[in-house]
């Protein structure tokens, strides 16, 4: 019997909107437990020095003070996912300005504050690594050891040398990307305590409890029973919560003083301290016959992963899957290199690495379709990836490709069809307009490495059912998805699924909230728990009917006879359950099916990817340089939608952080200060900032998803900056090849180019 | 009833003529009497606190958001006799015998605003941090012009930063609500 699909596909408000709305649900910065104390980090005032000497005496002797700590009372003083290359509290050297020296506990917060001021710090200071291009170079400084080269690779297929004596155009420019910060609404925050059965509880903001935990209990030297992570309701994270923030420094304090704590960063600690999007320089050689065959593309990464790797080296993997966009490609050859500096980190943010390769060869593409005079989305579909296509890196495409319909859908939207009249729409003559188009990829769940998640299913004796997993909230919408997705494949109503999320006590590991996976492994998961516990209860309806287990279905909370004629509600199961003391719970597994990782990479190719094709209306003031986006139109490859509402909100929200990305958002750094640390000078789009934004999902359907559902959380962001730059192309006739395009860059890039012609 | 700044029993008390005075670390108290969401409260903070730290750290009111403690934000609007107003640039001298609406006190009998009904129902929530300012932007604007144009609305909500939602929803809920 087919599927009934009665919540999946509609637009039900999230259950969680109307708590956030009326101020009832909490947030790790909500929590004060009762005799806290306030913690605080004393952070570095150098980019990079020697730290001679600590002195706490004074600071601890200040009233109010309880504790200060030190790298001394960190047991294993290193942690990282790929490297263990980051101190908790730093030893030998500070590595950027915001590094961590000392934790101060106090009474109160003013009584840290001081404290912090009273410790005295003697540092060497030592010269710096900015530039990233320097920082390769063998003479520089070392931030590190192991040296500067945190990670480098080199991947190519086919012969691109060869390719390019025999291509009628090459197309050869040269990218720079900014930093871009995280500004999610609410900066790191926890509180920590001892539960009433003595375990060390840390409840913060995060992505991962399972690997928050492993963490802490490793720096700490702590067994992982002992220890509880709990991620409430999370004010936004994007990736940015995925590192460890506040959660050792909590652990340690009351571990030590046996005393709850609190710590939450200040808007300025967040910017500084907390990771951001890696800056970058992409240099690409693309080469394409006349009739708009793409025949190679060499491509040439450098990412500035800042003072520590974090999660740069699959960042960096991604910017190598991707960096050939949605495209067939025969020849290809790239080399990739992970570069610390004294900069800040970088780890991961929404698009992990794809979006500044993305800008770089939709910039590319659109440089080959004007030389070749060609409409630059038929170059795109010309080149497109189908399903069942080989991939660049010989790798058969599988899973669902909607980039072709995504593309066409594009080519028939009317902001395209007539995009000659939308730029003519202009009231002034120092205002022009232009329409620009990109397409996106990403590949979505972990990839090559092993990726597995768990969900619990228990039915309640009222015969409602809770769900357990340790997925989080970070305001995306996967609880309301999921509950959506459960009542469907528990067959009842929404309202009788009650979620229970992120908490390493309750919840079993479902794996990490990133690479926009949760909806699609926990999904899965759930179908197998689903699975098993309907299973379980259609025996259950046999034992209490006398009728054999097959003839029962399951609708709207009642298991139902083949012939109609027995009706046994899930309260009824329950309470026979309970009775006969047969476990109400079961669990559910899924291994995301994977491939081999193709050599000089850690996990690529992914078996699955997301698309996307945007389109972009931009107005450019050509006496100021001054760009705005008017209208875009996205257009995700989504599988199947599970609730329109959060979707097209995931949707939206990505694309102005992409605005953002391409045409507001400066991290200025100077000698590795960072001197953008607050809303006032770190702009991120604000209502004004907004455009229309049309959402036309692409529903080819993914067989292997949860009712044929993708991962979507990233993809929106991808194609916006390309769309953006090209459509100022388009507009004044100038290629923008670094990002963020300000008023500044694109005043004198129009200035420039204005003696010269055909430039491209 | 009277709140007392949190570590109060830990902390020398001094009197001084009428005010009570509260040394706490360096720091003094002073006690500030204001009507919070219709009732009258008392608090005892340090004089420079501002309404914002008075809110979360001591009442531990949350609904108020805290995304920046400097102006730039608005994840902290609440309304001071009716106006908007940031309540991390708002002191608690500024306060004194005034009235103060936060997003709790927007409820009626435990039920919901409509703007924070149309809120959650738009979609306009996400993360959910930037809501209960927006909220109280909202309805300060409705309060003065109960039918905003679309312009009007992006003028009023310019100041409040949302990093999830790209706003779209944000402008429908508002529109659901003018009149
Ligand atoms: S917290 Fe008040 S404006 Fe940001
Ligand atoms: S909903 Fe997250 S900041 Fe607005």
């Amino acid at each position: 019997m087919a599927q009934a699909q009665r919540w999946v596909g509609k637009p039900i408000p999230r259950r969680d909107a109307l708590e956030k709305a009326i101020g009832q649900a909490k947030y790790a910065s909500d929590l004060f437990p009762e005799g806290l104390l306030w913690g605080k980090v004393l952070r570095s005032k150098y980019p990079h020095a020697k730290i001679r000497r600590i002195d706490v005496s004074s600071a601890k002797s200040h009233p109010g003070v309880v504790a200060v700590f030190t790298h001394e009372d960190v047991p294993n003083n290193r942690y990282g996912l790929f490297n263990k290359d980051r101190p908790v509290l730093c030893d030998d050297k500070v590595r950027y300005i915001g590094d961590p020296i000392a934790v101060v506990a106090a009474e109160t917060p003013e009584a840290a504050e001081e404290a912090l001021g009273m410790i005295e710090v003697e540092y060497e200071p030592l010269p710096a690594v900015l530039d990233p291009l320097e920082a390769m170079k063998p003479e520089s400084p070392k931030v590190h050891e192991r040296g500067n080269i945190a990670r480098q690779t080199r991947i190519s297929f086919g012969d691109v040398e060869q390719a390019f004596r025999e291509a009628d155009v090459i197309v050869e420019n040269t990218y720079t990307v900014g930093t871009q910060i995280h500004a999610y609404l609410e900066t790191e925050a926890g509180i920590s305590y001892f539960d009433e059965n003595g375990r060390l509880t840390i409840v913060a903001g995060g992505q991962s409890p399972y690997r928050d935990r492993h963490e802490i209990c490793s720096t700490l030297n702590i067994p992982e029973d002992s220890v509880r992570v709990v991620i409430p309701h999370v004010g936004g994270a994007f990736g940015g919560k995925d590192d460890i923030s506040v959660q050792i420094h909590l652990a340690l304090i009351t571990l030590k003083t046996r005393r709850p704590a609190r710590l939450v960063w200040t808007r300025e600690e967040s910017t500084i301290a907390g990771t951001k999007r890696h800056a970058g320089i992409i240099r690409m050689k693309t080469a394409a016959r006349r009739d708009g065959v793409l025949l190679a593309n060499k491509t040439e990464i450098i990412y500035d992963t800042g003072a520590y790797e974090g999660l740069g080296p699959a960042v960096l993997d991604v910017a190598i899957e991707n960096c050939n966009g949605p495209y067939k490609i025969p020849n290809i050859d790239i080399s990739a290199t992970l570069v610390y500096t004294n900069n800040y980190v970088a780890s991961a943010f929404r698009g992990f690495g794809a979006p500044q390769v993305l800008f770089a060869i939709e910039s590319q593409l659109d440089a080959i379709a004007e030389r070749l005079n060609m409409d630059p989305i038929e170059l795109r579909l010309r080149n497109a990836l189908r399903r069942g296509d080989v991939g660049v890196f010989n790798n058969k495409l599988i899973g669902s490709v909607g980039i072709a319909k995504a593309l066409e859908i594009a080519a028939n939207h009317e902001l395209w069809r007539e995009r000659g009249r939308y730029k003519s729409e202009t009231a002034r003559p120092w205002i022009k307009r232009g329409v620009g188009v990109a397409s996106a990829i990403k590949g979505y769940t972990l990839g090559a490495l092993p990726d597995k998640g768990q969900v619990g299913v228990e039915l309640t004796r009222e015969g409602k059912f809770r769900v357990r997993v340790s997925s989080t909230e970070i305001g995306q919408g996967v609880l309301a998805a999921l509950a959506q997705v459960a009542a469907d494949m528990l067959r009842c109503g929404v309202d009788d699924i009650q979620l229970v999320f992120a908490d390493t006590l309750e919840t079993p590991d479902t794996s990490v909230t990133s690479a926009s996976r949760q909806l699609f492994l926990a999904g899965n998961a759930l179908a197998d728990a689903a699975r098993k516990m309907l299973d379980k209860m259609r025996h259950v309806a046999a034992g209490l009917s006398g009728e054999p287990p097959e003839v029962f279905d399951f609708l709207d909370g009642y298991a139902i006879s083949r012939d109609g004629k027995t009706r046994i509600s899930y309260a009824e199961i329950a309470r026979y359950m309970e009775n006969n003391n047969i476990p109400p719970h079961v669990v559910g597994e899924y291994e995301v099916p994977r491939v081999e990782p193709i050599p000089g990479t850690l996990e690529i190719p992914h078996l699955f990817y997301m698309f996307a094709a945007a389109l972009a209306l931009v107005e450019v003031n050509t006496l100021t340089g001054f760009a705005q986006v008017r209208k875009l139109v996205v257009i995700p490859d989504a599988g199947k939608v599970i609730n329109p509402q959060t979707f097209q909100g995931q949707i939206e929200g990505a694309a102005v952080q992409g605005i953002g990305y391409a045409l507001m958002e400066e991290a200025k750094i100077e000698n590795g200060i960072l001197k953008t640390q607050n809303f006032a000078t770190y702009l991120i789009p604000s209502i004004k900032d907004a455009p229309e934004i049309e959402v036309i999902p692409v529903e080819d359907g993914e067989e292997t998803g949860p009712f044929g559902a993708k991962g979507i959380g990233e993809i929106g962001i991808i194609p916006i900056a390309p769309a953006v730059a090209n459509a100022i192309k388009d507009a004044v006739g100038v290629r923008p090849t670094s990002i963020p395009i300000t008023p500044e860059k694109l005043y004198w890039l129009i200035r420039s180019k204005h003696g010269e012609k055909g430039s491209h | 009833m009277i709140f007392k700044f949190r570590s109060i029993s830990k902390v020398l008390i001094l009197r001084s003529g009428e005010n009570l005075y509260v040394r706490c670390g360096n720091a003094v108290v002073r006690r500030f009497s204001f009507v919070l969401n219709g009732k009258p409260v008392e608090v005892e903070v340090p004089p420079a606190y501002t309404l914002l730290e008075t809110l979360r750290n001591v009442l531990h009111l949350t609904g108020t958001k805290d995304g920046c403690s400097d102006g730039d934000c608005g994840a902290c609007t609440v309304l001071l006799d009716g106006r908007a107003v940031h309540s991390c640039l708002t002191l608690m001298a500024q306060v004194e015998g005034r009235s103060v609406t936060t997003v709790e006190g927007l409820l009626r009998d435990s039920s919901p605003d409509e703007v924070q009904s149309a809120y959650a129902e738009s979609g306009a929530v996400q993360c959910g941090y930037c809501t209960p300012g927006l909220i109280m932007a909202t309805k300060a604007l409705l309060m003065s012009n109960p039918r905003p144009s679309v312009e009007e609305i992006k003028e009023a909500l310019r100041g409040n930063l949302c990093r999830c939602t790209g706003y779209a929803k944000i402008l429908e809920a508002v529109l659901r609500v003018r009149r």
